[in-house]
């Protein structure tokens, strides 16, 4: 006999599925039927043009660049998180009591707002009155301060919003890894170091290896963040100049808002969905089948 | 007394070599939170200094022109106030019927929960830019557009697949006899739920409570779209200061420290809470 009749848990089940429905799954149902039509400045309907708007995407350059900054800008960010995130875990893994403390301030930009990311590194990369260039003209880097244009070269603005993008996250890798170093059996380390591995040895040949889960987790989850990047971004560039630090997201909202090209800004965002979330059940369903296997050998 | 002596040579080295992990951490740590000391300590100059082109890390003026301007600037305690009551409101709507509805599905051992984390991981994946301008239709068709009842509601509906996700974690490490055990003691359904089940598994409420929070709190986009004059929040603010004023970095240094100082102390203080959020949905347990 079932304790909690159907219609109670309908009943329970209801309101929250109302907003989801309303504000959730209507909106991304509309995207992806809004990607089969063209629009009208007025923002309503105009014309059902099949897959018009996908073969747009993929002819015209201006809409393949921002692909290209995305996963540059992913690549970038995230390869260096990653390994800054993990030298300071390591690194602030052992037990000084002053290190926690530090610890934990070193973590404390973990969740900041990335449109205060994007503000605070604008502004210190300014390059009339930024931190950053006055600080390498004094080491001598640097003869004058406008020598680096961060912001307005195209060849450094997709690089310093990665910059942003590095400081904001890598407290996040941290705190996963040390999450994952102190899981780790403590017995393995000291075996480690009485057969005589040095720091070097300890990290690379047992630290890592048994992290590998923890450290393929923290990757999905950063490169779907990393690829939907926006604030951050549109506090410091903007997109600009010309295009040089567009991504994707902020292409779709360009087209969407200054465009109203609804139409390709849906076709753009279901393409730019379909690849996150192909990438994530690839990852994902094989870290997940790996820990299977490893729960199995470990029960026999 | 030779012994004695090498014994204490070393400790030498050891308290040597201490001395320098410490100072070494000590300089990574300042390094790293540089770029907020500099916000905060810009913050304090004059607006002079703010732009100066020979930038130094110390005010050479201490001064709250900054802070006053910003106050000019900006109603701060209306804006603060907005972002406040979304993220509050928000959180407290997305965690109780997101838990709610967790539960039924739990509950009912249907395949919705599959159906669920498929959802949540996509809902991760969506870029908030695309179903941005489809949620603006729908908030003008409702006549509810710069109010905060509709930034509560979309704010509630985009985190709640993840408070579902996280606490039908939680649900399935707790027997049903806990349940059945209530009900033959004459509790209600929801009774049951609210005296039983959600203390159990109050980790989880934290858990999904904080990040709702945090998100809430640190939305910019649906801010930029939904809100103009009355339901602006703090952080579309603190944007305005770079299209709207020019580039007006004093009072914008003071805005950005006063939003992001609260959000640094409660995740240093919550930490724990906050890796099990993260995890959540990339690790299958």
């Amino acid at each position: 006999m079932r304790l909690i009749s159907r219609r109670t848990l309908i009943l329970f089940f209801i309101p929250g599925a109302v907003f989801m429905l309303l504000f959730l799954l209507l909106p991304i149902g509309k995207m992806v039927l809004d990607s089969f039509f063209t629009f009208t400045r007025m923002g309503s309907r105009e014309e059902f043009v099949w897959f018009d708007n996908y073969v747009t995407l993929f002819t015209t350059s201006k809409y393949i660049k921002p692909f290209v900054n995305t996963v540059i800008y992913v690549v970038i960010s995230v390869s260096v998180e990653m390994v800054l995130g993990t030298f300071l875990a390591i690194w602030f893994s052992n037990s000084y009591r002053s290190m926690r403390f530090m610890r934990s301030l070193i973590l404390s930009p973990l969740m900041m707002a990335p449109i205060v990311t994007g503000i605070i590194w604008r502004f210190m990369l300014s390059a009339q009155f930024g931190i950053v260039n006055q600080t390498l003209v004094n080491l001598g880097i640097l003869n004058k301060t406008s020598d680096i244009l961060w912001l307005a070269d195209p060849k450094f603005a997709l690089l310093s919003c990665c910059f942003a993008d590095i400081w904001l996250t890598t407290p996040f890798i941290m705190l996963m890894m040390l999450a994952g170093i102190s899981s780790l059996d403590s017995n393995m380390l000291e075996a480690a170091r009485i057969d005589g591995a040095n720091k070097l040895q300890q990290v690379f040949r047992v630290i890592l290896p048994n992290l590998k889960t923890i450290i393929l987790t923290a990757l999905s989850i950063r490169v779907v963040d990393a690829a939907r990047s926006f604030d951050i971004i549109w506090a410091m560039t903007q997109g600009g100049p010309n295009y040089a630090s567009e991504l994707i997201s902020i292409t779709i909202y360009k087209t969407l808002i200054k465009n109203h090209q609804e139409g390709l800004a849906s076709a753009m965002a279901v393409v730019f969905v379909s690849i996150l979330i192909a990438f994530a059940l690839i990852f994902m369903r094989n870290l997940w089948s790996g820990q299977a296997v490893r729960k199995e050998r470990v029960r026999k | 007394m030779n012994n004695a002596n090498i014994h204490r040579s070393r400790l030498r080295k050891k308290g040597i070599q201490d001395v320098l992990v410490i100072l070494v951490s000590a300089f990574i740590t300042l390094a790293f939170l540089f770029p907020y000391i500099y916000l905060g300590m810009s913050s304090f100059k004059t607006s002079q200094d703010v732009i100066s082109v020979t930038p130094t890390l110390l005010p050479p003026g201490f001064s709250v022109e900054n802070w006053v301007r910003m106050f000019e600037r900006l109603p701060v305690g209306k804006y603060l106030g907005n972002s406040l009551f979304v993220a509050l409101a928000a959180t407290g709507i997305s965690v109780f019927l997101g838990s709610l509805s967790a539960y039924s599905i739990d509950r009912s051992n249907s395949k919705v929960s599959r159906f669920l984390l498929v959802l949540t991981l996509c809902l991760k994946m969506i870029p908030l830019s695309s179903i941005s301008v489809p949620v603006y239709n729908i908030v003008i068709r409702l006549g509810i557009y710069d109010t905060r009842i509709a930034m509560v509601m979309v704010m509630a509906a985009i985190n709640m697949p993840f408070v579902m996700w996280v606490m039908c974690g939680y649900y399935r490490n707790i027997p049903v006899s806990l349940d059945e055990a209530a009900c033959v003691d004459g509790a209600g359904s929801l009774t049951t739920f609210l005296r039983v089940i959600l203390p159990v598994s109050l980790p989880g409420i934290i858990t999904s409570a904080l990040f709702v929070l945090f998100c809430s709190w640190n939305d910019f986009i649906f801010g930029l779209l939904l809100t103009s004059v009355n339901a602006k929040t703090f952080s579309v603010a603190i944007s305005e200061f770079i299209t709207a004023y020019g580039l007006d970095f004093g009072p914008m240094t003071a805005a950005a420290f006063l939003f992001s100082f609260p959000v640094l102390i409660l995740s240093v203080l919550a930490q724990r809470y906050i890796v099990q959020g993260f995890t959540a949905g990339a690790i299958k347990e």
